[in-house]
C-alpha cells in the first residue's frame, strides 16, 4: 500500500488531465537524454565495477584489504556534490584550463556541461553499486568451479572469462539495474551539468508550470522504465540458483600478483576511489573552505537534515520490519514493496501529491500545514526505501530459524512476545545496517524533498541545490560536503561490515 | 478422564493441500510415562507432535488434557497457553542468549531472583551447573540438547514432547545421551512424549510404544509384545530387519522352504511368515537351506540363506556356516508370526 498509492497517483494524473500540457515530441527528447546518460553509465560502471570486484576477490596487490571497503566510500558523496566539484574544476574558465592553455599550449578536449560529462559524473557516484553486488558474487563463488575450470586447462584470465562472468552474470544485471535506477533517479547532478533527462523534466513542470499533469506525464517513462529495471534487478537476484547453496565453503584460490601488476590493479583501484569521493571532496574544500558560509542557515539545515534522515531511518525500518514478519503470510507484499525502490524520488512526490490533492479537497487544512508536510515528506522516503531496508532485514531474520520461534511460543510466548523477544534481538545487526542505509539515501536526497518539503524548510541538499542553481556554487560547497561528512562515517561502518562478511562465517 | 491418562488425541486428521500428513490418529499418554511415537520420515509423526504442542490446528478430532480441550477441527489453545513442553529437533537454542538465560526465558512470570536460582537449578539437574554462562554456539550437541531439555522442563510442563531426540548426535554418544536423557525425565517425573524413528532408541526408551505408518496409528502397546507380535508386515518392519516369507497355511500350520510355524488363528491359503533374523536358526534337524553369504555383523554373523527359490536372512551366534554350504534350518516359533497373504 505504501509504495502503491503514489504510483498509481501518477498514471491517474498523466492519463486524466488535459492532454496538451507538454508536447508529446518534447517527452521523447528528455526520454532519448534520459536513455542515452543511461547507456553510457551501464557500460562503464558494469566494467569499472566488475573489474574492480575481480582484483579484490581473487588477487593480493598492496592495500588491497583496504580497497575492498574503501572502493564503496563514493557512496557517501551525493552525485550532485560530485559534479559541483568537477563542474568547477575543468570549467572552460576555471584556473585549471586556464593554466594548461598557457602553460602547455592546448586544451583538454572535453566539456563536463554535456551528455558525457554528465555520464562520467554519475560513473564515479555510482560504480559502487556494481563493485558490491561483483564482489559479494565473487566471493560468494564455489571454488570447485574455478578449480576445475583451471584443470580443464583455462588459464586464470580464461577461468575469469569464461566461468567466472558468466556466473556473476546476475550479479552484474542486479548491480547495474541498480547504478541505472540511480541514474534515472538523479536530479541534483545533470540539473548542474544542464542535462535535460526526464527527472529534471518532472521537477520543471511541477516547479515551473506548476502543472501537476506535466510532471506525471514525464514521470510514466520513468516509472515504465523503472519496472523493466525492477524485473531485470529480480532476474538478477533469481539467478542465484546457479549457486551451490550446500557446497563447503573453502578459500578462493587467491593469486599474488607480481610487483608491477600489483601496483597497477593498486593504482587502478586508488584511481576509482580518487574520482569518486578524494578528488571531488579535496576539491570542494579546496576550492570553497575559503568562503564563508551563512552560519545560521547551513546549521539549520544541517540540523534538519538530520532530523528528517534518523526519522525517516526509524519509520522506514519499523515498517519494513513489520512487513518482514508479516511476509510469511503475505509473500508478494514486499514484492511490490521494491517497485518502489525503482521509482525516482521525483516521480514518488508527483505521485504523492495526487492523493494529498484529494484529501486537501475534502477537508481544506487538514493535510496542510508543516506537520503535514513533514508527514508526507517521510511518507514519501519510505515509500522509496521500502525495498532498500527490507533486504537486510529479510537477511538478519532468516537466521531465526522457524523452530526458534515457536520455541518461544511452547515457551510461553505471544506470537508478538515471540517476535520481540526472539526474532527483533538476533536481528538487531540488520536493523542497524537497514537504518543506516535509508539514513544516507535521505540525506543525499533532493527532488522529492524539493518538491515535498514545507515552505521554508531547507535540508543540506536543498540549501546545496538552491546556491549552485543561483551560480553561487562557492556557497553549495559547504553544505554538499557536510552531507559527505555526516555521511561517511555511516558507509564506513556499513562497507566495512559488507568487506568483513563471508560464506561460512557467522553474520 | 481417568488419573492415570495425562492426554488423549482422538480422530485427528491433518492434511495440506492434497496431502494427508495425520489420518484419523488416537493416541494416549499415561501419566508419568515416556511413550514413543515411531514411524519412518514422512509418516506424520513430527506433525501429530506439533499438532499436540498446539503448532498447528487439526481438520478434525479432538486433542485433551486433564479435561480441558486443548485442540479441536479448526481450531486450538494458542501454544503459550497449553502447559506442553516441546524440545525441538535442532534444539532451537536463542543464540542471543546464554545457556541460563536461555533456561530462564519461559520462567518471565518470576520475580528476577527466583527466575535465575530456578534456571540454575535447571542446568544442574542435567550436569551443567558450570555452563550457564556459555553461548549456544560453544555447547557440544550434546550439551546443547540439555540446555533445550532444561529449558524445557522449567516451565514444570504437564507434558514434554521430545522431536526426534537423537538425530543430531554422532552414533557413539546415543546410548550415553539416551541413558542420561532417560533418567532426566524419570526424575522430573514429567509425561513424555517422544517422537523418532530410530527403533532401537524407541525399544530401550518406552514405557509405551505407538507404530505410525503413512498418516496412521497402526499399533500401540508395550515394546515387547509390539516387537515380537506387531499386527502387520508393516509394523513388523518398523521395529527392525525381519524375514517375509510367502508360505502356505494348512491345518494350522504354515509352510515355508525354511521350516513350518504354527498358525492356529489363520485359514488355510497363501500366507506370509514374518520371522526375525534372530528367529531363524540352525538346527540339527528341519528344513535344507543353501548358504548364499556370510558376512561378519560384530556380535553376530549375517548369513544368507537360499531354499526353494525363495531368501532369508538370519543372525547366527556361535558356529558359522560357511558359503557354499548346505544346512538344515527351523523357525523358532516365538519369533515368528503368520499373516494372511496380502491381496
Amino acid at each position: 500500500m505504501v509504495a502503491i498509492l503514489p504510483l498509481a497517483g501518477v498514471v491517474a494524473a498523466a492519463l486524466t488531465g488535459e492532454t496538451a500540457a507538454i508536447p508529446a515530441r518534447d517527452i521523447a527528447r528528455y526520454a532519448a537524454t534520459s536513455a542515452v546518460l543511461a547507456a553510457l553509465v551501464a557500460v562503464a560502471t558494469g566494467a569499472l565495477g566488475s573489474l574492480a570486484a575481480w582484483l579484490v576477490v581473487m588477487h593480493r596487490f598492496p592495500g588491497r584489504d583496504i580497497f575492498a571497503w574503501a572502493l564503496a566510500l563514493p557512496l557517501a558523496a551525493p552525485a550532485f556534490a560530485v559534479a559541483y566539484a568537477y563542474a568547477d574544476l575543468f570549467d572552460v574558465a576555471g584556473d585549471l584550463r586556464m593554466w594548461m592553455r598557457a602553460a602547455l599550449g592546448f586544451d583538454l578536449p572535453f566539456e563536463m556541461r554535456t551528455i558525457p560529462g554528465a555520464a562520467f559524473v554519475l560513473t564515479c557516484a555510482f560504480y559502487p553499486y556494481v563493485y558490491l553486488a561483483m564482489r559479494a558474487a565473487f566471493v560468494n563463488q564455489s571454488a570447485h568451479a574455478l578449480e576445475a575450470a583451471r584443470a580443464l586447462g583455462c588459464t586464470p584470465a580464461q577461468a575469469f572469462l569464461r566461468v567466472a562472468m558468466p556466473l556473476a552474470r546476475p550479479a552484474l544485471a542486479a548491480g547495474v539495474a541498480l547504478a541505472v535506477m540511480e541514474t534515472l533517479a538523479d536530479y541534483g547532478a545533470v540539473q548542474f551539468l544542464s542535462v535535460q533527462t526526464l527527472t529534471t523534466g518532472v521537477v520543471r513542470a511541477w516547479f515551473v508550470f506548476g502543472s501537476l499533469t506535466s510532471a506525471a506525464q514525464f514521470a510514466l517513462p520513468l516509472l515504465g522504465a523503472a519496472a523493466l529495471l525492477l524485473w531485470i534487478e529480480r532476474w538478477g537476484r533469481g539467478g542465484r540458483g546457479y549457486e551451490s547453496a550446500n557446497a563447503r565453503w573453502r578459500p578462493l584460490p587467491v593469486t599474488t600478483l607480481s610487483r608491477p601488476a600489483g601496483l597497477m590493479a593498486g593504482l587502478f583501484c586508488l584511481t576509482l576511489i580518487t574520482l569518486g569521493l578524494l578528488l571531488p571532496a579535496a576539491w570542494l574544500v579546496i576550492a570553497f573552505l575559503p568562503v564563508s558560509p551563512d552560519w545560521p542557515r547551513l546549521i539549520e539545515a544541517g540540523g534538519n537534515s538530520l532530523t528528517l534522515a534518523a526519522a525517516g531511518a526509524v519509520v522506514t525500518v519499523a515498517l519494513a520490519t513489520a512487513l518482514a514478519l508479516g511476509a510469511a503470510r503475505v509473500p508478494h507484499l514486499a514484492r511490490l514493496a521494491s517497485l518502489g525502490y525503482a521509482t525516482p524520488g521525483a516521480v514518488m512526490a508527483i505521485g504523492l501529491l495526487v492523493p494529498a490533492a484529494f484529501v486537501w479537497r475534502l477537508a481544506p487544512g487538514a493535510a496542510q500545514g508543516f506537520g503535514a508536510g513533514l508527514i508526507m515528506l517521510i511518507y514519501a522516503y519510505a515509500a522509496r526505501l521500502m525495498a532498500a531496508a527490507l533486504e537486510p532485514i529479510d537477511a538478519g531474520l532468516s537466521r531465526v530459524t522457524p523452530s526458534m520461534v515457536q520455541a518461544a511460543r511452547t515457551l510461553g510466548r505471544s506470537p508478538s512476545g515471540a517476535a520481540w523477544s526472539v526474532q527483533l534481538p538476533i536481528a538487531r545487526g540488520a536493523l542497524l545496517t537497514a537504518g543506516l542505509v535509508v539514513f544516507i539515501d535521505i540525506l543525499k536526497e533532493l527532488p522529492a524533498t524539493l518538491i515535498l518539503r514545507p515552505f521554508n524548510f531547507d535540508t543540506l541538499a536543498v540549501i546545496a541545490d538552491n546556491y549552485a542553481r543561483d551560480e553561487r556554487l562557492a556557497q553549495a560547497g559547504w553544505p554538499a560536503l557536510l552531507i559527505v561528512l555526516i555521511a561517511l562515517p555511516a558507509v564506513i561502518w556499513l562497507t566495512r561490515k559488507i568487506a568483513a562478511s563471508r560464506p561460512g562465517a557467522p553474520a | 478422564m481417568s488419573e492415570t491418562v495425562a492426554l488423549t488425541a482422538q480422530g485427528v486428521s491433518k492434511a495440506y493441500g492434497s496431502r494427508t500428513a495425520v489420518a484419523a490418529a488416537d493416541l494416549t499418554l499415561r501419566r508419568g510415562k515416556i511413550t514413543c511415537l515411531l514411524g519412518p520420515s514422512g509418516c506424520g509423526k513430527s506433525t501429530l507432535l506439533r499438532l499436540i504442542a498446539g503448532l498447528e490446528v487439526p481438520d478434525t478430532g479432538e486433542i485433551e488434557a486433564d479435561g480441558r480441550r486443548l485442540s479441536w477441527a479448526g481450531g486450538a489453545v494458542a501454544p503459550e497457553d497449553r502447559g506442553i513442553g516441546l524440545v525441538f529437533q535442532d534444539y532451537a537454542l536463542f543464540p542471543h542468549m546464554t545457556a541460563l538465560q536461555n533456561v530462564a526465558f519461559g520462567l518471565r512470570k518470576l520475580p528476577g531472583r527466583q527466575r535465575r536460582d530456578r534456571a540454575q537449578a535447571m542446568l544442574e539437574a542435567v550436569q551443567l551447573g558450570t555452563r550457564g554462562g556459555a553461548w549456544p554456539h560453544a555447547l557440544s550437541g550434546g550439551e546443547q540438547q540439555r540446555v533445550a531439555l532444561a529449558r524445557a522442563l522449567a516451565r514444570a510442563p504437564q507434558i514434554l514432547l521430545l522431536d526426534e531426540p537423537f538425530s543430531g548426535l554422532d552414533a557413539h554418544l546415543k546410548g550415553e545421551v539416551r541413558l542420561s536423557l532417560t533418567e532426566a525425565l524419570r526424575a522430573a517425573g514429567a509425561t513424555v512424549l517422544v517422537v523418532t524413528h530410530d527403533a532401537r532408541e524407541a525399544l530401550l526408551m518406552a514405557d509405551d510404544l505407538v507404530l505410525m505408518h503413512g498418516g496412521r496409528i497402526i499399533q500401540a502397546g508395550a515394546p515387547r509384545a509390539c516387537y515380537l507380535d506387531p499386527v502387520s508386515p508393516d509394523a513388523a518392519r518398523l521395529l527392525g530387519e525381519v524375514n517375509l516369507i510367502p508360505g502356505q497355511v494348512r491345518a494350522g500350520l504354515a509352510h515355508t522352504p525354511f521350516g513350518t510355524v504354527p498358525a492356529t488363528s489363520c485359514a488355510d491359503g497363501p500366507a506370509v511368515v514374518m520371522v526375525r533374523p534372530e528367529g531363524l536358526r540352525l538346527a540339527e534337524a528341519g528344513a535344507p537351506a543353501h548358504v548364499a553369504q556370510v558376512r561378519f555383523g560384530g556380535g553376530y554373523h549375517e548369513v544368507q540363506l537360499k531354499a526353494d527359490g525363495q531368501q532369508a536372512h538370519a543372525h547366527v551366534a556361535g558356529a558359522v556356516p560357511e558359503t557354499g554350504q548346505t544346512v538344515t534350518v527351523r523357525i523358532a516359533p516365538d519369533l515368528a508370526r503368520v499373516f494372511p497373504a496380502e491381496a
